[in-house]
């Protein structure tokens, strides 16, 4: 797929909007161009009006335009209109008809337009955010994200589509009926566009004030939604503290003013929405009255006024709606804003030059470092050490030892602060990063399933795949027995990151999905955590006897999931504690040891131990087991570790 | 979810929240009504103009037009005001009613019906079934008493000057009607298809962005690319043929409004230049002509919201009438009051002994026993632990014990008595609570310690935070007990939230207390602390702790292993290790990783 956002940098909203218009702006375009059609339609009815009164039925007429006077005479003169008085209802439905088209063209080219900008927001956000790094995702909130990414796309629409189209419309639509309107009249348009400047600046100031008091009426009723929030997830902590009287009352003062934010609200438009109505009708008393002693005058005809106040109503709405728009842009403008600080961010690249060398080698961390922004303490600190090509590989840590951070590192879904990792002899900074993600299969411990089917979820690493290879990777993962049990078997939806699976079978589905890709390096992090020993034991040597000679690495907290690799690190907050085969670990390796007979034995011996402890576990002087444990370690530690 | 049909579109069920309204909503028609009126008449000042002043050639009246217009004006401005700031006043009481009405259902609701909805369900019928019921009350009903009378006053007047005229203009009324329908219709179900494509869409940015982990490692950008644009393509479409009907409809009906001035042109040129009518009169009509289709639009859009607002009516009442299945007996009632009027003064002492006696139970939804003749006697100050997998239905006894849920068969007895011959609200006074998720209201460290005993003062508050040595937590905050918390306690680690919550679980002092250990791994130090914590808070009392963590469970008085929703077994820890069943698989496994990392972390 073709890709160039990575090279657009916006430093404007303007700069932004623009480059979204890319393929909607001809849409717009045309609707812009039909609206000009549709309010010259809107103006030529009135006149028609106008001269149908004064010349055919009042016979007074005297300033007919030459596109009428040009009808009037190709239909055979005003006799033969006045006898046939259907020709001017022809003309006028014609008209109408002409002016619906052009309405439909610009209806339809403006959602052509602007759904057609929607897609391009949405695809180029959603494709950006894909390459945006890791560490982006990670310092951002998910829910701001799609929040900007759904609503304040949707603020942009709008306002491009309705408010800023709405605008040009108007424009032509005052300058083309004020125009039609100096021609009746010079003073009585005069006294109509005299109104106009008014109207607009009235209705800005309103909108300014009704958007400030939305915006608190807003934030109390997201108060009162998140109390009714609280109130629900925590149903469990009101019962149990007999809290219900104190949660009610504490949700009706909050409903209470909650309404009368909204009532006072409620008040403003109302007031706004009256006192345009008495601005609007004053215009046109005003315009009764002085265009009346106008044509009596004899200075305009009675078709002139009829005419002049039908462009007079045209007018009347949409510039009420001008100082809205006009308001509005401050809001967009925010919406904008929010997306921009996405699309400004940088989209992960590669080093110019970046190669594909063959991944089948040696991995070698080479005094590497690393500490995540605003942490205090380094996650990995000057860690060495070696994986041969071919090997099972396996790191052995605590929670917060940095095994995690390890593999991250190796993704480069994070870049070592300090140091490099190399693959055979090149590093991987210098490697094209899909290239050596394609290569790399990592497991996580808990994987993130996508919301389809089973089947999709294993095959989604790969374009074209048989159903086969499915059964044969889930076959490898112990998945295959689990499925045949399942109505419909791969088919399965596994809802929104896989909540219908339980967690070992969802650690299984993504073990098979990265199977499925045969990649030369395989990252089990902690992944058979949620499966039970036996199956533990069964994918182990499933992957042994079909995956020989791929280079696997092994992460976990259990030494029997780790004793058969090749070799074993021993990850301690963030250092190399040891490393070696297991055996040479149980010899060099005191606190390898010490698990390992933790683990092996520990229940055994714990049968006996713990009928002494459990004698006295009553009082509370009594140490836990997990509390002689550490005690023991302690004193162990003195002596070997130091 | 299956609603229940009322008759009447269900509006008899809302009406006893409308009725306390019923003058506003009288002032309200009627000014609306008027703004109609005032609304039809304003032509005939154009009538007069232009047959009196102009047609005349005389300006006599002049005066008396200008006052009688800026008087019709001054009427019109004010009952519109009127008559929509009333609406909205109205909407927005019965709203709130609707929402207290609802709130206050939840809070004497069982945990079942909790159980069986997720939260962003309940919150929806609390928060817009009621507005959307609220908003018909009002607004819609505004639109159809303004649009309606606006055409019926229409129609009048065109009758009262003009008959010949006034029935081409009826005539074309039913036909506007029926194509206005027929669109409306259709637009419906588009709309409905396209909010579904968007639902999908919301769901793509969601895994995009929280699955970002995993479509890295997986190299799947391009895939999921891909089918986002083939989703935002279906947007595209179905959106555009949205617009096309709109598009269809909207000319249509300017056309429609044309039509009816072409015709009254025809029509009403003739009888003009025949004598008939003025041409005031003609230009009156011809306004008429104009604006009768934005009325004809407005009601069949309003009865269409009406009609569809029935599913939110349904989804409130079914609310309203949801009967909690646990309740206290009316005797209960009598004596302990309500769960919002309670009878203190006559509520007792608990003292903590806890007893199964032959218990059976199955959940509301379930269809299997999950406890048979189950027997366990709990006396004052024991520790009884129950452990199992995640989901193996390790809550069951806390929630009997809570009576959250009652036993299908047999009793649980409190200090001898069945928890059924006291109120819920006495049992809930004197149990203490720590959830899992250690779950705070948003509001101060204060609110949320005082949440079990609202009259705590700041020393006997310092006190449990010190014995749960959780003051340091708070006192590092800015504001001390002053702080805010943020939504869900946001502000802090869920450690310090674990904290905070055993010192509100102190504070209150129950006799009882109940504890749901944390899963997720926290460091070491405020690991250490939460241990302690837990030997503070448990000392004395009865407690039934959802254990995880070793040295809970091993401490424990008795151990309940439950799996498949099951108790299997039941005994201290040696006789469960000795056993070498289940317990002993769970524990020996557990106890792997637990080694592991405390030999690394040390």
């Amino acid at each position: 797929m073709m890709r160039n956002v990575n090279a657009v940098d916006f430093p404007t909203n303007g700069s932004m909007i623009f480059y979204f218009l890319r393929g909607s702006k001809r849409w717009f375009f045309a609707a812009i161009l039909s609206a000009w059609v549709v309010s010259l339609l809107d103006l030529v009815n009135p006149r028609i009006i106008g001269f149908t009164v004064d010349s055919v039925i009042d016979e007074t007429g005297t300033n007919v335009p030459w596109w009428l006077a040009a009808f009037v005479k190709r239909v055979g003169g005003l006799t033969a209109i006045r006898s046939h008085l259907w020709m001017i209802a022809l003309l006028v439905a014609g008209i109408a008809l002409a002016r619906a088209l052009f309405r439909y063209f610009f209806e339809y080219f403006n959602t052509k337009g602007a759904e057609k900008l929607v897609k391009t927001m949405r695809d180029d956000l959603f494709g950006h955010i894909l390459r945006l790094p890791y560490k982006w995702h990670s310092e951002n909130a998910a829910g701001d994200i799609i929040q900007r990414c759904t609503s304040d796309v949707d603020t942009v629409k709008v306002f491009v589509s309705e408010q800023m189209t709405g605008l040009f419309r108007t424009m032509i639509l005052m300058v083309l009926s004020l125009i039609f309107m100096f021609r009746i009249h010079t003073y009585l348009a005069l006294a109509s566009a005299f109104f106009i400047p008014v109207i607009i600046g009235y209705s800005l100031i309103f909108h300014n004030r009704i958007a400030a008091s939305f915006e608190k009426a807003d934030v109390e009723e997201g108060r009162l939604s998140s109390i009714a929030q609280e109130n629900l997830t925590g149903v469990r902590v009101i019962r149990a503290f007999g809290r219900e009287a104190y949660e009610k009352k504490r949700f009706e003062d909050q409903n209470r003013t909650y309404t009368s934010y909204w009532v006072r609200l409620m008040r403003t438009m109302s007031f706004f929405w009256s006192s345009g109505d008495l601005v609007s009708y004053l215009q046109t008393l005003v315009i009764l009255v002085y265009g009346s002693s106008l044509a009596i005058r004899g200075a305009i005809t009675a078709g002139d006024l009829i005419a002049f106040i039908s462009y007079n109503e045209l007018l009347t709405f949409p510039v009420r709606a001008l100082g809205r728009t006009i308001s509005e842009m401050s809001k967009a403008g925010i919406s904008i804003d929010r997306l921009r600080y996405i699309m400004n961010a940088h989209e992960e690249n590669d080093l110019p030059g970046a190669v594909t060398p063959p991944m089948d080698r040696d991995i070698f961390f080479d005094h590497v470092s690393f500490r995540y922004e605003n942490a205090n303490a380094k996650a990995l600190s000057d860690v060495t050490f070696r994986i041969h090509a071919g090997n099972v590989f396996g790191i052995l840590g605590g929670t917060g030892s940095g095994k995690s951070t390890l593999v991250h590192l190796l993704d480069r879904l994070y870049e070592p602060s300090e140091g490099r990792i190399l693959i055979g002899d090149t590093d991987i900074k210098a490697i094209q990063r899909l290239y050596l993600r394609e290569h790399i299969g990592m497991v996580l411990q808990e994987p993130y399933l996508f919301s389809r089917t089973l089947g999709d979820n294993i095959a989604m690493t790969k374009d074209e795949v048989v159903p086969e290879e499915i059964a044969d990777a889930a076959r490898i993962a112990s998945l295959d027995e689990t499925v045949q049990h399942m109505r419909s078997g791969y088919d399965t939806y596994v809802g929104e990151r896989g909540v219908t699976l339980s967690g070992g079978q969802k650690q299984r589905t993504a073990i098979a999905q990265m199977l499925i890709k045969k990649p030369e390096i395989m990252i089990f992090d902690d992944s058979l955590s949620a499966v039970d020993a036996e199956t533990d034991a069964k994918i182990r040597e499933a992957l042994q006897e079909k995956m020989a000679g791929r280079t696997v690495i092994l992460i976990s907290h259990r030494i029997s999931t780790l004793m058969q690799a090749d070799s074993i690190l021993v990850l301690d907050h963030g250092k190399v504690a040891a490393q070696g085969t297991h055996e040479e670990l149980l010899v060099t390796s005191p606190i390898y040891k010490k698990i390992f007979d933790l683990q092996m034995q520990g229940a055994e011996e714990m049968k006996q131990a713990d009928s002494i402890q459990i004698l006295n576990h009553g009082e509370g002087s009594a140490q836990s087991r997990p509390e002689k444990l550490m005690n023991h370690l302690e004193e162990s530690k003195g002596g070997n570790m130091a | 979810m299956k609603e229940k049909r009322y008759p009447w579109f269900g509006f008899p069920k809302i009406l006893p929240y409308v009725k306390k309204y019923r003058g506003t909503m009288f002032l309200m028609i009627l000014c609306g009504a008027f703004v109609s009126l005032m609304d039809a008449v304003y032509p005939l000042f154009n009538r007069y103009a232009l047959d009196h002043f102009i047609g005349e050639k005389t300006t006599d009246t002049m005066g008396k037009f200008i006052l009688l217009y800026l008087c019709v004006l001054a009427a019109q401005v004010a009952t519109n005001f009127t008559s929509t700031y009333f609406s909205g006043r109205m909407e927005m009481y019965v709203d709130r009613d609707l929402r207290d009405a609802a709130f206050s259902r939840l809070q004497e609701l069982s945990f079942s019906y909790f159980n069986q909805h997720n939260v962003g369900y309940i919150h929806a019928r609390l928060m817009s079934d009621t507005s959307k019921i609220g908003e018909m009350m009002s607004w819609q009903l505004m639109e159809l008493v303004w649009n309606g009378s606006y055409l019926i006053f229409m129609l009048l007047m065109m009758l009262s000057i003009n008959r010949t005229l006034f029935v081409y203009l009826l005539a074309l009324v039913p036909i506007d009607f029926f194509f206005i329908w027929l669109f409306q219709r259709k637009l419906v179900r588009v709309n409905r298809s396209i909010r579904e494509i968007n639902s999908r869409i919301t769901g793509n940015f969601n895994e995009g962005i929280t699955g970002a982990r995993s479509i890295k490692t997986l190299v799947v950008e391009d895939r999921m690319e891909q089918d986002f644009r083939r989703d935002s393509e279906d947007m595209r479409r179905a959106s555009v043929h949205a617009g096309h009907l709109s598009a269809m409809f909207i000319s249509l009906m300017t056309l429609m409004g044309s039509t009816a001035l072409a015709l009254i042109l025809w029509k009403g040129g003739q009888i003009t230049m025949a004598g008939v009518i003025k041409i005031g009169t003609l230009s009156v009509f011809m306004s008429y002509a104009l604006s009768m289709i934005d009325p004809i639009q407005y009601i069949v859009s309003s009865l269409a919201k009406l009609i569809g607002i029935q599913v939110n009516i349904e989804r409130f009442t079914a609310l309203m009438e949801e009967q909690p299945n646990v309740a206290d007996s009316a005797e209960v009632i009598e004596k302990y009051g309500d769960t919002f009027h309670p009878r203190r003064e006559n509520w007792e002492d608990l003292y903590g002994d806890v007893e199964f006696d032959h218990v059976d139970f199955m959940y509301p939804d379930g269809d299997e026993y999950v406890l048979k003749d189950f027997c366990l006697k709990v006396p004052q100050g024991t520790n009884v632990a129950i452990v199992g997998e995640t989901g193996a239905g390790k809550s069951t006894l806390v929630n009997l014990v809570c009576r959250f849920f009652e036993p299908t068969r047999g009793c649980v007895l409190i200090d001898g008595r069945d928890v059924r011959e006291r109120s819920q609200l006495w049992l809930h006074s004197h149990i203490g609570y720590v959830l899992q998720t250690p779950h705070l209201f948003s509001g101060t460290v204060r609110e949320n310690l005082r949440y079990g005993r609202p009259d705590a003062s700041d020393e006997e508050i310092w006190r449990a935070l010190r014995l749960v040595s959780a003051d340091d937590v708070v006192k590092k905050m800015d504001h001390g007990l002053d702080s805010e918390v943020g939504e869900g306690g946001g502000m802090l680690s869920t450690g310090e939230k674990q904290l905070l919550s055993f010192a509100r679980a102190l504070l209150a002092d129950p006799r009882i207390l109940i504890l749901d250990e944390a899963t997720s791994s926290i460091d070491l130090v405020t690991e250490h602390r939460i241990q302690s914590a837990i030997g503070t808070v448990i000392r004395g009392r009865t407690s039934f702790v959802v254990a995880h963590r070793l040295s809970t469970i091993v401490r424990a008085d008795v151990i309940l292993a439950v799996r498949d929703g099951k108790i299997v077994e039941q005994g201290t820890h040696h006789e469960l290790m000795q056993k070498h069943g289940y317990y002993y698989v769970l524990y020996t496994r557990q106890y792997a990783d637990m080694a592991a990392d405390l030999a690394l972390e040390h």
